[in-house]
């Protein structure tokens, strides 16, 4: 598989919070070096094993998007969950599950009656986005810098879209935000590279887990080694805000109980 | 990294059809056919149709279940991995909306062999004595046609059948105890007894939960691997997959999956005279039928009988008291999320293993009625993220930072009963699904209760994360479970169906699945619903060629039929407690 991304400035690396010094791109973030999900495969079923292994080898093929969308929507994406921080032979791709999804017409089950389908929302999506990049800073999203892009989604993050009116009174901005990053999370951590980022055990049957308790690692697991980071230069996600409680963010698509 | 002693796992190359590690069934099947006049056609083969199609075969009758989804195979279609599960979930069209639209799809609604109760984390708490008379007692909501000692022997029963693991004292509602062990706690369930016994909080440790802490026939015990709601591949997790299909076939029962049921027929004299369905090629069919059982939870119950409206029906079959579709109820689940110091590692052990019922009744010091419950969650990254998403606003770098954290975060659900309104509701949509059917339309407020109810049960849930130890708290708010929608009752004016799930306006058509629910309480409804099933069963089993033919309806209650149990789940050898 050729890599999907280019090679990657500093001002786009996570850097050290000490020294202020960009932190080399790794095969695997985060802080379970040495864990690696994929080299238990053999322990879990064959079923189990057939999905994750064609995930990771098989990228489903462009069906939907076309060549422009398809384009577009991988950009926003390196926003919605950025990855220079991975040598870019270990970047998850996140844009091809998207448009499997919407060749198939899958959804998660329902669309709230303030949206429209989801193949629509892709498609307005890009004209949205690209309005509100025209009206900040003269320019299509795709020709926009990276931190210029970061604030046209940030924009987006906060419901403060000044551009694309008539769109977004057809179309809840909460809700197409809730959507696009769904996707992108729902694809991301799917994938074994980002259960070893994360420290998730991932699949278990037969084998079963037997250390339940204070966080004990399973034999074939490892104990963290954290290290500090801070977000890069040219990027404005780093910041979380858990103060307010938006009325509209029933979102629980998750099913946890 | 070592390899496995005896290399990889296969799956066993029997050519059986597995349900679960061991289990397995002989196919064929019985076969009905289309012209030919079953007793019985079941709508949904789920949480209830799975229980009512086990005791009417056995009883002898003649019954079929239509299942919109598939006959799964565990070994073959069921996989430990979010993203790969998503068939296990009603996800058709529907619209969600009001002012608090509920998420639909995973969230709730099942779909194949075993419906809901194949991603239901489990947890089988009763209702308490004072659900059952919310009105009488707290002027809100509605009393059901039935006690808390009408259900109370069908409690105890399906607590065997599949079984409920728990401790041996339950000390809240009607005090009870489980007949198998609890189980052993993971580090949710610690974070859950530190805190609530920091704040003097009776706590119920390791159940009450359908999941098997020690093999039980040929079903094994749990491995903690922590898919619950993925499918127990395992087969240690009760649904009516593993636990009542097998002996419903044995029983000469017919499944018929990928069977969309479209419209409930009415015939001559008031009477429902089968279903039309479409087939697994997309082919339009009708299966006559003695009598119908819709069991096909609180949307597509409703959406079915609304579809189905005919001469003398406009509003839709058996809906001549127009409530068909009203007083749908979700339960509040907001998920309370606690960053630790050290490490949880919530991924293990099932999601469902403790709870508090603390807060369950009416307390006259609330501005609100009612309760809720706290019990434990263990979200898999997909949903910890959407979590950390919704409870943060996280995206980009700062998700990424908050996700490296994830094996030290613990997360409790809170369940908090929602009152039963009117305008919450299923309606059809202009939108069709892909035979052409309209879809469901759900409309869903919060009330004055209901908002005050869900602020005090959030402030409780994040003050016992704290007390846990938690450096951070935070919170996502959410809805679980579904139930509510056709509803039952004694009056046929506000009510669709009586105490034993037959509809008020057409004698040989029953409604039996969580939609009969007049209120919810703050249990998960799984165990009612089955209850419910099996005492449904009994009454129309009592009732014989009566529902088929007779004139007068009647409302004796039926003994409890305890030898309609599927074999080994009852009697000599099987744990009980009196």
């Amino acid at each position: 598989m050729k890599p999907i991304f280019p090679a990657v400035e500093d001002a786009l690396l996570p850097r050290d919070p000490v020294t202020q010094e960009p932190i080399p791109p790794r095969q695997q973030p985060g802080y379970y070096p040495g864990f690696n999900t994929l080299s238990q495969r053999r322990y879990w079923d064959e079923a189990t094993r057939r999905v994750v292994e064609e995930r990771v080898n098989h990228p489903p093929e462009r069906k939907f998007f076309s060549q422009a969308a398809w384009d577009f929507w991988t950009v926003v994406f390196e926003h919605l969950i950025p990855q220079t921080d991975r040598t870019p032979d270990r970047r998850i791709p996140l844009v091809p599950a998207l448009d499997e999804r919407l060749a198939a017409n899958y959804t998660v089950g329902y669309r709230y009656e303030d949206m429209p389908h989801d193949r629509v929302v892709y498609e307005w999506g890009i004209q949205a986005i690209d309005a509100e990049a025209q009206y900040r800073y003269g320019g299509g999203f795709l020709t926009l810098s990276s931190l210029h892009r970061d604030e046209v989604l940030k924009v987006i993050q906060q419901e403060r879209p000044k551009a694309a009116a008539e769109i977004w009174k057809k179309m809840s901005v909460t809700r197409f935000w809730q959507l696009i990053m769904a996707d992108a999370i729902d694809t991301y951590y799917a994938h074994p590279w980002a259960w070893d980022e994360i420290g998730f055990g991932g699949p278990a049957y037969p084998r079963a887990y037997t250390r339940l308790e204070r966080g004990e690692p399973e034999p074939w697991e490892v104990e963290p080694q954290r290290y500090d980071w801070i977000p890069p230069l040219s990027s404005v996600s780093g910041e979380v805000d858990a103060s307010g409680e938006s009325p509209q963010s029933h979102h629980g698509s998750g099913g946890s109980h | 990294m070592k390899e496995p002693i005896l290399g990889a796992f296969e799956a066993p190359q029997s050519r059986k059809h597995m349900l679960g590690s061991l289990q397995s069934i002989h196919l064929p099947m019985r076969r009905f056919k289309d012209e030919e006049q079953v007793d019985y056609a079941i709508v949904g083969v789920g949480a209830a149709g799975g229980v009512l199609l086990q005791r009417l075969a056995r009883a002898g009758f003649n019954v079929v279940g239509l299942e919109a989804g598939p006959f799964w195979d565990t070994e073959r279609d069921w996989v430990s991995d979010e993203a790969g599960s998503r068939e296990l979930y009603w996800t058709e069209p529907r619209v969600t909306g009001g002012s608090d639209p509920l998420a639909l799809g995973s969230n709730n609604c099942g779909k194949g062999v075993g419906g809901g109760s194949v991603h239901w984390a489990a947890f089988t708490p009763r209702l308490h004595p004072s659900d059952f008379e919310v009105y009488t007692r707290d002027g809100v909501g509605a009393d059901w046609p039935i006690t808390y000692d009408e259900i109370k022997p069908y409690y105890e029963q399906l607590e065997l059948e599949m079984p409920v693991a728990g401790p041996a004292y339950y000390p809240w509602g009607h005090p009870h105890g489980y007949a198998y062990g609890p189980h052993p706690m993971g580090g949710v369930g610690d974070a859950l007894i530190k805190g609530c016994t920091a704040l003097n909080i009776p706590v119920s440790i390791g159940g009450p939960v359908a999941i098997l802490s020690g093999s039980h026939g040929d079903r094994p015990h749990c491995i903690y691997r922590g898919f619950c709601i993925q499918g127990c591949k395992v087969g240690a997790k009760a649904s009516t997959l593993v636990t009542h299909v097998p002996d419903a076939l044995r029983s000469g029962a017919e499944i018929r999956d990928f069977c969309m049921v479209s419209r409930i027929e009415l015939g001559s004299e008031n009477r429902v005279r089968g279903v039309h369905y479409f087939n697994r090629q997309g082919e339009a069919r009708f299966q006559r039928a003695r009598a119908v059982i819709v069991s096909g939870y609180s949307i597509e119950t409703p959406r079915l009988l609304l579809n189905s409206a005919c001469k003398g029906y406009e509003k839709g079959l058996a809906n001549s008291s127009g409530v068909v579709g009203h007083y749908l109820m979700a339960q509040a689940g907001n998920v309370v999320l606690g960053r630790f110091e050290e490490l949880v590692r919530m991924y293990k052990a099932p999601p469902a293993h403790a709870l508090t019922e603390e807060f369950y009744e009416t307390d006259p010091k609330n501005d609100f009625a009612r309760g809720f419950a706290i019990q434990t969650v263990g979200p898999l990254p997909q949903a910890f993220g959407k979590q950390m998403f919704a409870a943060k606003k996280a995206w980009g770098w700062g998700l990424r930072r908050e996700m490296m954290d994830y094996n030290h975060w613990a997360s409790f659900g809170l369940l908090g009963e929602i009152l039963p309104w009117a305008d919450n509701r299923v309606t059809i949509s202009e939108d069709k699904d892909k035979f052409g059917l309209p879809v469901a339309h759900v409309t869903f407020n919060l009330h004055d209760n209901d908002k005050k109810l869900i602020r005090a049960a959030k402030e409780k849930t994040m003050e016992v994360m704290r007390a846990a130890g938690a450096t951070e708290v935070v919170q996502e708010p959410r809805y679980a479970h579904l139930v509510g929608a056709c509803r039952m009752g004694s009056d046929p004016r506000t009510s669709v169906v009586d105490k034993f799930c037959r509809s008020h306006d057409i004698a040989n058509l029953f409604v039996c699945d969580g939609s009969v629910f007049p209120t919810q309480g703050s249990a998960n409804p799984g165990l009612t619903i089955q209850a419910l099933a099996a005492r449904t069963a009994d009454y129309i089993i009592s009732q014989g060629e009566q529902i088929f033919s007779g004139r007068k309806r009647d409302m004796t209650d039926p003994p409890i039929r305890r030898q309609l149990a599927p074999p080994e789940t009852w009697g000599k050898g099987v744990p009980r407690l009196t």
